[in-house]
């Protein structure tokens, strides 16, 4: 597939394109040129792209972050500018949850609101690990992290680490995605082994967690209801992001069966819900 | 914010035309070369992107363009496939016929042609028009492509 952008100087345009490896790029080049009736074939030049180069610019963009009074999410190759505030360490490496978007900041002051402590977290979608690492910094007892992606699980081993968290407060699983989507082919993707359906159950436990977090999309939070309702226990507090303001409905229409005391806060386009799991329902 | 004109004197750095699949954009080639060269944040576009295409079915191929600004922030905005890709796509076929109005490539009903109009109408160039309208448009496609619409396919 061919990606073009363009970079406008004065009075010359550049265009550049990304071409995967192997590809024609002469004849892309010429079937272009054809196409609008250019009558000659600007010039261009040909450079390899490594890995390397794109990621870093990428990891240029990730500053320290203050979500909220003392709290503060630093890259781990900066120095925290407030020694004293609570910091939370982060190397994002490819995974999502850095503080900085509405979502993250969102779901981190309602862990900030609701945890008292010795709570037993269950992280849905936990990329980065950061909702998981702040609820043990607020004085959670116990916190599981599941995501479907590999480098998500990395990301949050090390980001574990980097907050001097051990196994014994933090458990990161890689679980088995419920479409088959979950992998492109367009480029050389690790595989996503996952375990089967019943080993999220024993990941997930029954009504075991006093906290369920689940910062990710409207489709994966409609389709995960039972597991996220199934996994808390009765009381327990339920919050539901990564969903834009007029997404909110279709999970009110969802989760309100489950959930009752429900609440929606809201930060630029994006929205978070979080509820109590109603005492009297029985799911298997 | 991604829908927004984009009547702004912040000084732009790229326009990016990609094409991704529906709420599966990944810190990965495509999308990964494309925007870590201009230092944009990737984690934050895939997860606008996905959230913004979360109704559209997976794996449908989301033409975006995105500004990328010199202050390393940037805005996108996303099409959803164009009509001549829907009205191949269920029709089963690769191309439209190469005699249209003589030879017929092959048949749709208006059922279809309803869900397409239903699709496409979430695209903001198309939102001052009626469903009927848009149906209408689609009718045109069709049949300059050679496909032929029926009231119903038994």
């Amino acid at each position: 597939m061919n990606e073009d952008d363009v970079c406008s100087d004065t009075d010359e345009i550049c265009v550049s394109s990304i071409f995967l490896e192997g590809e024609d790029i002469n004849m892309s080049i010429s079937h272009a040129a054809d196409s609008i009736g250019l009558k000659e074939i600007p010039r261009y030049e040909v450079k390899i792209i490594e890995e390397d180069d794109w990621m870093k610019g990428a990891q240029e963009s990730f500053h320290p972050v203050e979500v909220t009074e003392g709290l503060w999410v630093v890259p781990k190759w900066i120095t925290p500018p407030d020694i004293q505030a609570m910091n939370i360490i982060l190397n994002p490496g490819l995974a999502f949850g850095t503080g900085d978007h509405p979502t993250t900041k969102l779901c981190l002051l309602l862990l900030h609101d609701c945890i008292k402590g010795g709570e037993h977290i269950l992280d849905y979608g936990t990329g980065t690990g950061i909702l998981a690492i702040a609820a043990l910094k607020f004085g959670a007892a116990f916190a599981v992290g599941v995501d479907i992606d590999s480098q998500a699980i990395a990301s949050a081993s090390e980001n574990a680490t980097l907050n001097n968290i051990g196994p014994d407060k933090l458990q990161l699983h890689l679980i088995a995605s419920q479409t088959s989507s979950s992998c492109r082919d367009d480029w050389p993707s690790r595989v996503v082994e996952g375990e089967n359906a019943f080993e999220i159950d024993r990941v997930t436990h029954k009504d075991k967690y006093d906290v369920v977090i689940a910062n990710i999309l409207l489709n994966p939070l409609l389709n995960l209801a039972d597991q996220i309702i199934f996994s808390a226990k009765p009381g327990a507090i339920i919050g539901l992001s990564g969903i834009l303001s007029e997404q909110v409905q279709n999970i009110l229409q969802k989760y309100s069966l489950f959930l009752e005391g429900i609440d929606v806060s809201k930060m630029d386009d994006w929205a978070c819900v979080s509820g109590r799991k109603r005492k009297n329902i029985d799911i298997c | 914010m991604a829908a927004k004109e984009i009547l702004t004197r912040r000084p732009v750095a790229a326009t990016i035309k990609l094409t991704v699949p529906a709420a599966a954009a990944r810190p990965a080639p495509p999308v990964g070369p494309a925007l870590g060269q201009y230092r944009l944040n990737l984690m934050a576009f895939c997860k606008d992107f996905n959230a913004r295409t979360q109704k559209y079915k997976p794996d449908t191929p989301m033409a975006v363009t995105i500004t990328a600004f010199k202050d390393n922030t940037f805005e996108f905005t996303v099409k959803s496939p164009s009509i001549t890709w829907y009205l191949k796509k269920a029709a089963g076929i690769e191309s439209g016929s190469g005699r249209p109005g003589h030879v017929t490539a092959s048949t749709l009903s208006l059922k279809h042609v309803y869900e397409i109009a239903k699709v496409k109408q979430n695209d903001h160039y198309l939102q001052n028009m009626s469903l009927e309208a848009i149906t209408k448009s689609i009718i045109g496609t069709a049949n300059s492509m050679g496909i032929q619409i029926v009231r119903d396919l038994d």
